[in-house]
């Protein structure tokens, strides 16, 4: 889970109680004897092609509190589960450190391991000898074996005072909220209602269906996007369980994982609108993409006769005979491919769909218009999986397809004679080729839809592409960083219609997942706060980034509060805190200096 | 029959996903998964695209969350045999538990078997790059990390022999090197093991699979090897004697039935004393088997193992009368007497003197010793001519011993055709071999002597071949005034051989045929405490049968004499026999193929005719070689080893497979793709050039627990400096039946460039290619970080490919994007970018099998697919995952290919409407 930035400015924050000497408000339970697990992963050679992990046992396996070290080539295989089962029962276990990779990708599986074997999973630490030891030092195997032992020895010292936890358990409402009524989120709000679940879906435009709605035939199944549209819009009247607000938009999000309220600004008639307030335990984001717009001049934009993909595909889905425009028939046309992708327009992203479509868009023109001459003027064909049916179709049907180079983009101009299009075809040895057309088609890809406000007010993650961001592509990839806020469809990058519906769906089944349940649990790695020395300056107040703090009247003093189920455990408020009255359930001060202690023993050694 | 909520088929991304997503739900799920460990293939690959995560991270803790979760209940190594559609909309599933041949809840995933295991096949888990054995282990990380060993059923050789032993078993061990082991293994069932090694028929030579090919392994041989090594390098015979039971039993007669049963019990604890009427121990093996087949010092080494396990041979010890042992303390008897007794011709003249029996004349030449003994009963006939009567064995013996003994002249006359004889080609081949001549088509009709009562000729009669007889063979007729006599001065009457009949005081009922009448199966007699077996019992057979029957019966007493049933009780716990022709299209499919060590040719002839053993043994490397030519039909060849090794007694060779009923709610068929197979792009050079791989192979090349630790050519272990990518083998190719695009090729090729580049920073990557489809998330980014490490992408589809001797390979391609000339390069390494096909079994689960045949389902039932064989989904646009059949979703790339993204998320929108299903049915069921 990554932390919302804070701002943290030394000439403001507060000394550090702990400079110049130890602290002595260690906890008492140092002394109690512990008994810990200590398991050295090789990862198979991921980690043990660097660090000896031998090495880390030997000089692991007699730290204090340590009974069992061993290493292990697989700790997260069944067969390493099940060892350091074994060992947690056979030894009563009360402490287990794993020694491998970042904890964003095994947390949850260790503390499985603990759970099963009767062990308090959050007395499980994890220690990455892997990203931030072994992938990092590839080049100096014995410096990576010292600072993987000083990281095992930090962790180890974190888990000797680690305290037993118990999960947080909320309670989940049974409804869900959409936003965004297109192919995907309406499709997503469909399946919530027939999971069981009460379904709120808000949708920006007055209209219903998104892109899709505005489609005729689409690829590969020739259906009507219009059609689909209403067939899902009629699912919806049947279903009592899904409200729809339509020329709405979210306003406001408070409450926490399982139990968000949300505001929704619903427009009335005129200017007016008013405000209502949802709770739901999930929140399903598909607001879709927006087309790329190229600025005048780029590929003869704004030139007579040359228009984007989307228009073009408006113009064949109105025509019944021979291709017009602008009242002139359309005798020749070109297309040029990754206009404001791959790299064109700022936009490093492959927008996926437009090759296929624009492959259906031409099997369709030639079927209006057998004679026209149709350019496909490319870089790679990406018609992938069966798609690629229609790109076969698409030559069979006439189209011509011209590979220009990745350097040499085509270049749209008009003479007196009208619009040409000069490209280097690689196809034929690299000629340059004058086409003159009557119509050139920027095939235009698919770019983030402007949300700023929307993204401001869930906290969403934003891609380096400018999408919305999963947490894992493969392991979780509807989820977002925000429990219970789910991203699905093109809202998540470019994705056909049939694949935008799919990730609808497997929100629903993420959604249904944490909420059918009823309660869900969340992480007791929380900050709390020692109201005998709070004096309330509401500087953590400030820190916060969720809103989890505030003030509370305690008798007849006024302290902090946090929120168990709203804080994320990022720490922003502990250093803040001039009274060092906060403290991080998991990363108490005492644990943090362990591990620094632990570091720095291998470090000056 | 239990229920669940769903059934999901296929424990691969796309099902493990579904299958955890149902249970998070509530919902109670079965996944059932073919291999031995879930996961399927992602778990193979080395990192995934476009975040070069390794590919373990990612999928073990979804695999152990796919046993471990509380509401999923896996099944691995097992297939879901068919699926029907109730009425009501629910399912009724036919799960079979393949034997995973090991307790699973015993079983700690140490890998001694796998350590002992003597057979070696390609490792699929590896895409055959390397071996794994018959017992093994899927993959380091498997869930459940326990042992299968893998049995396709019987070997032809093991299942053929009528004694019982494990052919397959001691021919792998002999190739592992483990001579000793392979003598212990056959004396497991017999301790005649150098007596078979010579004297058996090895009908198992008749099943080898490669019989078809170039001919069958020397099984028989082998045998010998181990057992003349075995001999060679022991002192004297070295068995364990067991602790005593206290219990005594009595066999009478030494022949092989005899010792094979003295054996058996002695090794139960049984005090046993074998009787034999004859001066020597052994019964045919000493008396009547020639030495030149079977030297005496052979069956005496044989016989050492009987007498060094305690049991006692009494020789010269005639039993008359079953009673007086039951009165000397015997709790049971075995009756294992043989056929002593030869058939008489049934012609005048028969006691002229000169007239032998065939076993009397074998007996009586062995007993003397050599020919020149005084007691020779040829002696005072040397240089003389014999007619032997007879076509059997016993008959091509008499023949070739009369040679041995000086005959100047000896006939077989038989009054069948060559046909009809049933003695052993190979016997009558050697016979030839030995100048014997043949008369075939005649009958004795009578033996004329001279005045002093000795033999002068033969007259016969020639005959005719009519209608079958009983027997099958066509029944010979005499021709009316054919007579003719042959001028002789023995006459050796190999006509017949049969048992002694009811000669035992006690009351053993007897057949009229003379054999003792005894129960087939439990070999019992009418008296419950004796029991009989061999030729006494069946009739004249042969040595291998007579072995099997001596080891039923001691089981038979044994189980008798601890009060166990004797009915129902299986003594060899036998699969089926495999399929040959499964195993040559086994064999061919195998991406790397084997060197033939060549076909043993059979001993030369010998110089001069002797009673000195004809057959030369095999040397330590022909027994290696001929060895390592097994098939390993069966795969497991039960060399017994991995029992012997595994330490917590988990290894049951006679587990059996067990079929559930369940009956479901919904189904998820997420039985995944089958790679492109590359060798079908021949000139392409898969499966010929050493150093041409797959895709699939080059990632595990790359992976944490690759098998060479290092990426390098597999044909000479070459670190590779100059790799070409292929792309599209398989794909967009109308030339092998597939137009589609495989879809994941580019992206995983593009991630194996990177990979190779960090690797082996010295190598060159090209990528020869039709259209680079990096269209996803990250996904062209990551094609052009490639390209900024130094990756080449070339445009451009490959000819043509063909290897230097050096093993570098000549790529023939057209260069579009430089002009479009024809240009050669040559690299060390290929690595062709292969796609999928469909995996058709998927066309089974609902009863529609992809021949056509098997049970069909209720009208309408059927799961439909589309044109390329992918499970069809009916509405893609709304309902992804959804197909013909209500209730039944798919998920993953069962629908068409998919890369491991896109799977985990149509898992997702399958789940949800499996979630849809079942909440409507829960509905309609409370309405």
């Amino acid at each position: 889970m990554s932390a919302p930035k804070f701002e943290w400015n030394p000439e403001t924050a507060p000394a550090n109680p702990r400079q110049g000497g130890p602290d002595e408000a260690q906890p008492a339970h140092e002394e109690k004897a512990r008994r810990i697990g200590v398991y050295v992963c090789h990862c198979g050679g991921n980690i043990s092609d660097y660090v000896d992990v031998q090495a880390v046992v030997d000089a692991v396996k007699d730290e204090p509190g340590v009974v069992v070290a061993k290493h292990t080539v697989f700790a997260c295989s069944d067969a390493g589960q099940q060892e350091m089962q074994e060992d947690i029962e056979a030894n009563h276990l009360d402490g287990l450190v794993v020694a491998s990779c970042s904890p964003k990708l095994h947390v949850v599986t260790f503390r499985g391991v603990a759970k099963r074997s009767g062990l308090n999973p959050y007395e499980y630490n994890q220690a990455n000898i892997r990203e931030q030891v072994s992938w990092t030092h590839t080049n100096d195997p014995e410096g990576a074996t010292h600072k993987a032992i000083g990281v095992v020895r930090g962790v180890i010292g974190r888990t000797r005072l680690s305290d037993p936890l118990e999960p947080l358990e909320v309670k989940t409402q049974q409804r869900a909220l959409v936003i965004g009524g297109g192919i995907s989120g309406l499709r997503a709000a469909i399946g919530l209602a027939d999971v069981g679940l009460a379904v709120y879906v808000v949708e920006r435009e007055r209209e219903l269906g998104g892109w899709v709605g505005k489609f005729g035939p689409m690829f590969p199944h020739e259906r009507e996007g219009r059609d689909l549209i209403a067939s899902l819009v009629q699912e919806i009247r049947k279903r009592p369980s899904i409200t729809v607000f339509t020329g709405a938009e979210i306003a406001s999000k408070a409450g926490s994982f399982g139990n968000y309220l949300v505001g929704i600004r619903v427009s009335g008639s005129g200017d007016s609108a008013e405000t209502i307030t949802v709770d739901v335990g999930s929140i399903v984001v598909a607001t879709g993409f927006d087309a790329y717009q190229p600025p005048e001049g780029s590929f003869g934009m704004g030139l007579p006769g040359v228009i984007t993909l989307p228009d073009f595909k408006a113009l064949v889905d109105g025509t019944d005979g021979p291709l017009r425009f602008q009242g002139k028939p359309v005798r020749s046309l070109a297309y040029v491919y990754c206009v404001g992708g791959r790299g064109d327009g700022g936009n490093a992203h492959c927008s996926r769909f437009c090759c296929s479509a624009t492959a259906h868009t031409s099997i369709r023109v030639a079927g209006l218009d057998p004679k026209i001459r149709q350019y496909h003027l490319y870089r790679d064909i990406r018609t992938y999986g069966s798609f690629e049916l229609l790109y076969t179709e698409s030559r069979k049907s006439g189209s011509v397809y011209v590979k220009y180079p990745d350097d040499a983009p085509p270049v749209v101009s008009t003479d007196r004679d009208g619009l040409k299009v000069t490209v280097r075809d690689l196809l034929s040895g690299d000629e340059e080729l004058e086409i003159p057309v009557d119509l050139v088609v920027l095939v235009t890809g698919a770019v983030p839809r402007k949300n700023d406000g929307l993204v401001g007010i869930l906290k969403l993650p934003i891609g380096r592409d400018g999408f919305f961001n999963e947490i894992h592509p493969k392991l979780r990839p509807v989820e977002t960083v925000v429990d219970g806020v789910l991203i699905a469809g093109a809202s998540q990058g470019p994705k056909s219609s049939a694949e935008s519906v799919a990730s609808g769906l497997a929100a629903v089944t993420q959604s249904a997942a944490v909420l059918k349940k009823g309660v869900a649990e969340l992480d007791p790695l929380v900050a709390t706060v020692d109201p005998d020395k709070c004096t309330w300056c509401g500087k953590c107040e400030n820190a916060c980034p969720y809103g989890a703090i505030e003030k509370l009247s305690l008798n007849g003093r006024e302290v902090a509060t946090i929120g168990e189920a709203t804080c994320k455990g990022c720490g922003g408020c502990v250093p803040v805190c001039p009274e060092n009255a906060i403290d991080l359930r998991g990363y108490t001060d005492g644990q943090i200096t362990a591990m620094i202690d632990g570091l720095l023993e291998e470090a000056m050694a | 029959m239990t229920t669940y909520d769903a059934l999901v088929v296929g424990s691969g991304i796309a099902g493990m996903e579904s299958a955890l997503k149902l249970g998070d739900m509530g919902y109670k799920v079965l996944l059932v998964e073919k291999e031995a460990s879930v996961g399927g293939r992602m778990i193979l690959l080395s990192k995934v695209f476009p975040t070069l995560d390794c590919a373990s991270c990612i999928s073990t803790p979804k695999m152990a969350a796919s046993i471990h979760h509380p509401n999923v209940t896996a099944m691995t190594y097992a297939e879901v045999d068919g699926i029907e559609r109730l009425d009501g909309g629910r399912f009724k599933a036919k799960v079979r538990q393949k034997p995973r041949f090991v307790d699973e809840a015993a079983c700690t995933g140490c890998q001694q078997c796998e350590l002992a295991c003597t057979v070696a096949v390609p490792d699929q888990f590896n895409y055959d790059l390397v071996a794994r054995r018959a017992a093994y282990i899927a993959f380091p990380q498997a869930v459940p990390k326990k042992a299968v060993i893998e049995r396709q059923g019987t070997s032809p050789c093991s299942y053929t022999c009528p004694a019982g032993i494990k052919a397959h078993g001691y021919v792998s061990l002999i190739r592992s090197g483990e001579y000793e082991k392979a003598f212990q293994l056959v004396l497991e069932a017999t301790p005649l093991v150098g007596t078979l090694g010579r004297a058996c028929y090895a009908p198992c030579e008749g099943e080898c699979t490669r019989g078809s090919l170039e001919g069958s392994l020397p099984i028989r041989r082998l045998k010998r090897f181990a057992a003349d090594t075995h001999y060679a390098s022991e002192s004297g015979p070295h068995v364990e004697v067991p602790p005593t039971n206290g219990k005594r039993v009595a066999v009478v007669g030494s022949g092989p039935a005899g010792l094979t049963a003295a054996w058996q019990l002695a090794r139960r604890g049984y005090a046993v004393k074998i009787f034999e009427a004859a001066p020597v121990a052994g019964g045919f093996l000493r008396i009547a088997l020639p030495a030149y087949r079977l030297p005496a010092e052979v069956v005496e080494q044989d016989i050492a193992n009987v007498t060094a396990i305690g049991v006692e041979i009494a020789t010269n010890a005639r039993v008359t009368d079953v009673e007086t042992l039951r009165k000397d303390g015997y709790d049971a008897v075995l009756l294992a007497t043989g056929t002593p007794r030869s058939t008489p011709l049934g012609v005048p003249g028969e006691k002229l003197e000169g007239v032998y029996g065939g076993l009397d004349f074998l007996r009586a030449v062995r007993l003397a010793g050599t020919a020149a003994a005084a007691d020779n009963p040829l002696a005072d006939r040397h240089g003389k001519r014999v007619v032997v009567v007879g076509g059997c064995n016993v008959a091509m013996d008499a023949a070739r011993t009369a040679v041995r003994l000086g005959a100047t002249e000896t006939t077989i006359a038989y009054r069948r055709g060559r046909e009809e004889m049933p003695a052993h080609t190979a016997e009558v081949e050697d016979a030839e071999r030995d100048g014997v001549r043949f008369s075939f088509l005649v009958a004795p009709v009578e033996v004329i002597g001279d005045t002093a009562g000795r033999v002068t000729d033969l007259r016969c009669r020639r005959m005719a071949l009519g209608k079958p007889d009983a027997s099958g063979r066509r029944r010979p007729e005499p021709i009316a005034g054919s007579d003719f006599t042959i001028p002789c001065d023995a006459v050796v009457a190999a006509v017949g051989m049969a048992a002694k009949g009811a000669v035992y005081g006690g009351g053993v009922a007897a057949n009229e045929n003379g054999t003792l009448a005894a129960d087939k199966q439990t070999l019992q007699t009418n008296v419950p405490w004796v029991f009989a077996a061999g030729d006494a019992t069946t009739g004249a057979s042969d040595i291998t049968r007579a072995v099997g029957q001596g080891r039923r019966a001691a089981h038979m007493i044994d189980r008798w004499l601890n009060g166990m049933p004797l009915a129902d009780f299986e003594l060899d716990s036998l699969l089926e026999v495999v399929d040959k022709n499964k195993v040559t299209s086994r064999q061919s499919a195998y991406a790397r193929h084997g060197i033939h060590g060549g076909v043993v040719e059979g001993p030369a002839p010998a110089a001069a005719l002797t009673f000195d053993e004809i057959e030369a043994p095999l040397t330590e490397e022909q027994a290696r070689n001929s060895a390592g030519d097994c098939l390993d039909c069966g795969v497991c060849s039960e060399c017994q080893e991995c029992v012997k090794a595994c330490p917590s007694d988990a290894i049951h060779l006679d587990m059996k497979e067990h079929v559930e009923e369940v009956e479901v709610g919904a189904v998820v068929v997420a039985t995944g793709y089958k790679l492109f197979t590359a060798d079908a792009k021949p000139e392409y050079g898969f499966g010929r050039y050493k150093n041409v791989i797959t895709g699939t192979q080059m990632d595990r090349l790359l992976a944490p627990t690759r098998p060479f630790n290092t990426v390098l050519r597999p044909g000479d272990g070459k670190v590779p400096e100059r790799i070409a990518y292929v792309m599209c083998t398989g794909s967009r190719d109308e030339t092998v039946g597939n137009p589609l695009c495989s879809r994941f090729c580019c992206m995983y090729s593009i991630k194996q460039n990177q990979l190779v580049m960090g690797a082996l920073p010295l190598a060159e990557v090209t990528v020869h290619y039709m259209d680079m489809r990096a269209a996803g998330k990250r996904y062209d980014e990551f094609y052009e970080s490639a390209k900024a490490m130094g990756a080449t992408y070339v445009k451009g589809r490959i000819a043509r490919i063909t290897e230097k001797p050096d093993g570098n390979l000549i790529l023939r391609y057209e260069d579009i994007e430089h002009g479009g000339s024809i240009e050669e390069a040559e690299y060390d390494m290929v690595v062709l970018a292969v796609g999928v096909q469909p995996n058709r079994d998927a066309e089974k689960l609902f009863g529609i099998a992809a021949d056509g045949e098997g049970p069909r389902s209720p009208a309408g039932a059927g799961l439909e697919f589309d044109e390329y064989h992918y499970v069809a989904e009916v509405d893609e646009d709304l309902s992804p995952g959804k197909t013909s059949i209500p209730g039944v979703f798919v998920a993953g790339t069962a629908s068409g290919a998919k890369d491991i993204a896109d799977s985990i998320v149509h898992a997702g929108a399958a789940v949800a409407q499996v979630a849809a299903h079942l909440e409507a049915a829960k509905k309609e069921a409370v309405a």
